[in-house]
């Protein structure tokens, strides 16, 4: 059946069916092989309507929202010349900067699609003027975005916690490693980059011209104020403070600004809509996918014919690596963990697995399964929002691919990366 | 046949060694096998009720706390102080009582499910940032509570501000301070890792958590009489075994709290510190009566005069 | 993102009273979407407000919130699908010469159109038996069907749009993607 229902979705997501499609398709088919009775599909649209349920899905419109009124406003152009003051002389400044915005809003928001929205939105325009390929600026936006799910708070890792019974404030602790690491290698890959493209700087700015953009930003940061301040200072949940950014971003473009006028709001609102729309039919179209997939037993099914049972633990690790990476291409990164965890959960006592290090890898995978192709909540995202075709925003993905691999294996080999500032805090 | 088994817990919690027991029970006095599906796995406690109620599953767990929005009346397992937390009394009552035995058969009836076994799993404990020794330290704290507007109302009645929030959100609630304070039965503090967003746990005995394990009656009515009892004798076996497995339980896991957290503090409240939550109690059951008629107090009665009758 | 121009002129509009309606629905949805959105940052936003200053959260804030989730994603969906903005894998369609794409265009239009229809059909089904349960919505008290009301509606509107972009496809020498975009990525967002 797994492979019947699989064939079925690859055939159709190659011909160009809209995406919604081979995952619905392949549902179907799934239901109808369970129970051979088409009065049970009734509960695709349960899942569905479940897949959109997460009051934490709330913060990707309002996110969305709020980055579009800065960036069709002035808030994002202000916040962006005054980085540049400072770092547009340096080769691949501007890429560096884009990745540490990500991360930095990426681990604050905890939402990897508002985050490709919040900085792609104001920066893609920017670097591509700067004279990157837009490629390289897609796989940069989405996969820098990703490291949010290894800084804490990290909803994956909460979720990992609480059902495998795992400290999840050790969890925090030992994803700062791997997360830091990532964003240096980023980095490091951003500069090279720029280097070997020749890619432009920007002349080096005066401290008067710095001081001059600083002022011009003074308002504008107000958003990173109410974003970190507001989350980490207990006073906001991550979905409010996108609310209160949305207050904010009005106030400073309708009023202070005046860059734009009330009409214009309707249509920001309007398009922020689409955008979570052919987001979230496909979240809610994974759900119902994955049901199946857990009703059906079809990992449990995967796991027993590899025999993990007799396997040490880097093998097991492995392993685990392996079956969240491709879960993760096919599903949302929450539910892959709510499925696969449980059935893993025996297997890592039994070979005496630290489950903080299988948590932070598992978090790992799940954020590269997020940026990589063919199902990823965060390509879907930038496709919606930059309305650019999947092999574009796709292509320049390979780079960063490698690199989160090659962090994978790392981590299985020295798990110190992660474990370091664990046992610092904890032992 | 095979079949499928799902409730709102990990395989490790208390439902959970319910599930395994009554699934061990299952197999070993019959041909049929049955799949167990954990939290999340099959969707959250409406959608997995829902799948069983049409037959996608044939047994499911769930909590009155959440059948409350089937079943109004349910919600009577959240009148404060209603239940005793005396552990054995608890096993008795369930055992015995008609309210539950008779009356909620039939009204889980109506809605398509057989009622096999209800069965408790540990008094409710509060844990909060501050600690808490009368309802005026519970003054202003947000306090995380299921979306059950029976709940709502207690903590109101208890002086806190009840906040709804769904139970992914808990713990990271607690660490930006959106909310102060949660309450859960002991194994689940610990399983969970609430306590570690948490600096005291209080017990004032308001309550002690009531779960359920029932099938899709469509599905049960079409058992031969000979596998009805399999499925009864499991469920009765399951039963027996959980109530003295978390008996003792709370004070392991309690333990473990004291031992990865030292600096918590635990508190038992003395009769006169639980005064003023037991007032609070009464106005609680004057809102169930208003929410549920008739019907309510009548449940309400009945549950009452079955307490009475399983003291010792 | 392009500045939208709310005048822009259409000229891949229908004509005739199917235009007219097909252009009075796009407008219903279009406000649902935006209605949607600003309302539920109205409430996100009051919620804060209450809270700190009143020292009170919205009882109903996290439900209304929910019910806004499934309009904004039930209206989008055929809004996204009459503005040709559903997320494809496009890579191996667009190597294809003319003609198959064609082919191909009428065969995906025609079989998402048949799909939406069919989840119209479960969505009612589905909604029914909600309804039979009598389950409610715990702090608004309002029966949980209500708020599902939006989903056959919008599986059913997608529906209409991937049966009329078949047809268009048909009749009409060009590939379109929607009843109103050429197939191609431009920044080619119609308003109405
Ligand atoms: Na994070
Ligand atoms: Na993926």
């Amino acid at each position: 059946m797994a492979l019947t229902i699989f064939l079925i979705m690859v055939v159709l997501l190659l011909l160009g069916f809209p995406m919604m499609i081979p995952l619905l398709a392949a549902t179907f088919t799934g239901f109808m092989m369970l129970f051979g009775d088409i009065g049970k599909t009734d509960f695709m649209v349960q899942q569905i309507m479940a897949g959109i349920r997460p009051a934490s899905l709330i913060a990707v419109p309002m996110f969305i929202l709020a980055a579009d009124i800065m960036t069709r406003g002035q808030s994002a152009g202000r916040l962006i010349d005054m980085v540049m003051k400072f770092v547009g002389h340096v080769k691949g400044g501007l890429a560096v900067s884009t990745a540490t915005a990500c991360t930095l809003f990426g681990a604050v928001s905890g939402s990897t699609q508002a985050t490709v929205v919040a900085v792609g939105s104001p920066l893609r325009p920017r670097m591509l003027k700067a004279g990157y390929k837009d490629s390289f600026v897609l796989a940069l936006i989405i996969n820098a975005s990703d490291i949010a799910f290894l800084i804490p708070p990290s909803i994956g890792m909460i979720i990992y916690g609480v059902i495998s019974s795992t400290s999840i404030a050790e969890l925090f602790i030992a994803g700062i490693g791997p997360g830091l690491l990532l964003l240096v290698l980023f980095s490091a890959y951003s500069m090279i980059y720029a280097t070997v493209k020749g890619v432009p700087t920007e002349p080096k700015a005066s401290w008067g011209e710095r001081l001059a953009a600083v002022r011009r930003a003074v308002w504008p940061l107000g958003f990173p104020l109410i974003i970190v301040g507001g989350i980490y200072g207990g006073v906001f949940s991550p979905t409010e403070a996108a609310a209160v950014c949305v207050l904010y971003a009005v106030f400073l473009e309708f009023v202070v600004f005046r860059s734009l006028k009330w009409p214009e709001m309707y249509t920001i609102a309007k398009s922020t809509g689409l955008i979570t729309a052919v987001v979230f039919i496909l979240v809610g179209a994974g759900a119902s996918f994955s049901w199946v997939i857990s009703f059906a037993q079809v990992p449990q099914q995967i796991l027993a014919s590899i025999g993990i049972t007799e396997m040490g633990p880097h093998g097991v690790l492995a392993v685990i690596s392996i079956a969240f990476f491709i879960g993760c291409m096919f599903v949302d990164p929450i539910v892959v963990i709510l499925i696969l965890v449980p059935i893993f959960a025996p297997v890592v006592k039994s070979v005496g697995l630290d489950p903080v290090l299988v948590g932070t890898i598992i978090t790992l995978q799940v954020a590269i399964g997020s940026a990589t192709p063919p199902f990823g909540c965060d390509i879907f995202t930038a496709i919606a929002i930059f309305k650019r075709p999947y092999i574009d925003v796709i292509r320049g993905i390979f780079p960063f691919t490698v690199i989160l691999l090659c962090v994978s294996a790392a981590l299985i080999f020295f798990p110190q990366i992660a474990l370091f500032l664990r046992d610092l805090a904890f032992r | 046949a095979d079949w499928k088994y799902a409730f709102e817990e990990s395989l490790t919690d208390v439902q959970g060694v319910y599930a395994t027991k009554f699934k061990e029970a299952v197999e070993a006095n019959s041909d049929h096998t049955i799949t167990l599906f954990p939290y999340g796995s099959l969707g959250e406690s409406a959608d997995i009720m829902e799948q069983t109620q049409a037959g996608l599953l044939q047994f499911v767990n769930q909590s009155p706390g959440f059948t409350g929005a089937l079943i109004p009346e349910a919600q009577v397992f959240f009148v404060p102080y209603l239940l005793p937390t005396d552990q054995d009394h608890l096993g008795r009552f369930f055992k015995n009582s008609k309210a539950i035995n008779e009356d909620f058969v039939g009204l889980y009836a109506n809605q398509g499910l057989e009622l096999l076994s209800m069965y408790p799993e540990g008094e409710v404990a509060m844990t909060t940032k501050s600690p808490v020794k009368s309802c005026a330290d519970l003054d202003e704290v947000k306090f995380r509570v299921m979306t059950n507007p029976l709940l709502v109302e207690s903590y109101k009645a208890f002086g806190a501000t009840p906040t709804p929030l769904p139970w992914g959100e808990v713990y990271g609630g607690l660490q930006t301070n959106i909310i102060q304070g949660q309450e859960n039965p002991t194994f689940f503090l610990f399983s969970t890792k609430i306590y570690e967003v948490t600096d005291h746990i209080t017990y004032a005995g308001h309550n002690n958590f009531t779960t359920a394990l029932m099938a899709n009656k469509q599905f049960y009515d079409g058992l031969s009489a000979e596998e009805q009892k399999v499925v009864q004798d499991a469920a009765a076996s399951a039963f027996d075994y959980i109530v003295g497995y978390q008996k003792s339980l709370a004070d392991s896991e309690l333990d473990k709290i004291k031992e990865a957290k030292p600096a918590m503090t635990i508190t038992v409240l003395s009769d006169e510190e639980r005064a003023c939550f037991k007032n609070a109690a009464a106005e609680v059951e004057a809102k169930f009566i208003e929410m549920t008629g008739e019907g309510g107090k009548a449940i309400l009665d009945q549950m009452k005069a079955d307490l009475d009758a399983t003291r010792d | 993102m392009k500045s939208d121009d709310p005048n822009s002129t259409d000229q891949h509009q229908m004509n005739g009273f199917l235009g007219v309606l097909d252009t009075a629905v796009s407008r219903v949805e279009s406000f649902m979407l935006a209605f949607g959105v600003l309302l539920m940052a109205a409430n996100t936003v009051i919620n804060v407000v209450g809270r700190f200053v009143f020292q009170h959260s919205l009882f109903f804030s996290e439900e209304l919130n929910r019910i806004l989730i499934i309009l904004i994603t039930f209206a989008g969906i055929s809004y996204a699908a009459r503005q040709g903005r559903h997320i494809r894998m496009s890579a191996i369609f667009d190597m294809m010469p003319a003609r198959i794409r064609k082919v191909m265009m009428i065969l995906i239009a025609c079989v998402t159109s048949l799909a939406m229809f069919a989840l119209c059909i479960f969505a009612i089904r589905y909604i029914t038996s909600v309804a039979a349960s009598g389950r409610v919505l715990p702090a608004l008290a309002i029966p949980v069907f209500w708020i599902f009301l939006w989903v056959p509606v919008g599986f059913f509107m997608t529906g209409v749009q991937y049966a009329l972009t078949a047809v268009k496809n048909i009749f009409d020498k060009d590939i379109y993607l929607s009843t109103q975009v050429l197939e191609g990525y431009e920044d080619d967002e119609f308003e109405v």
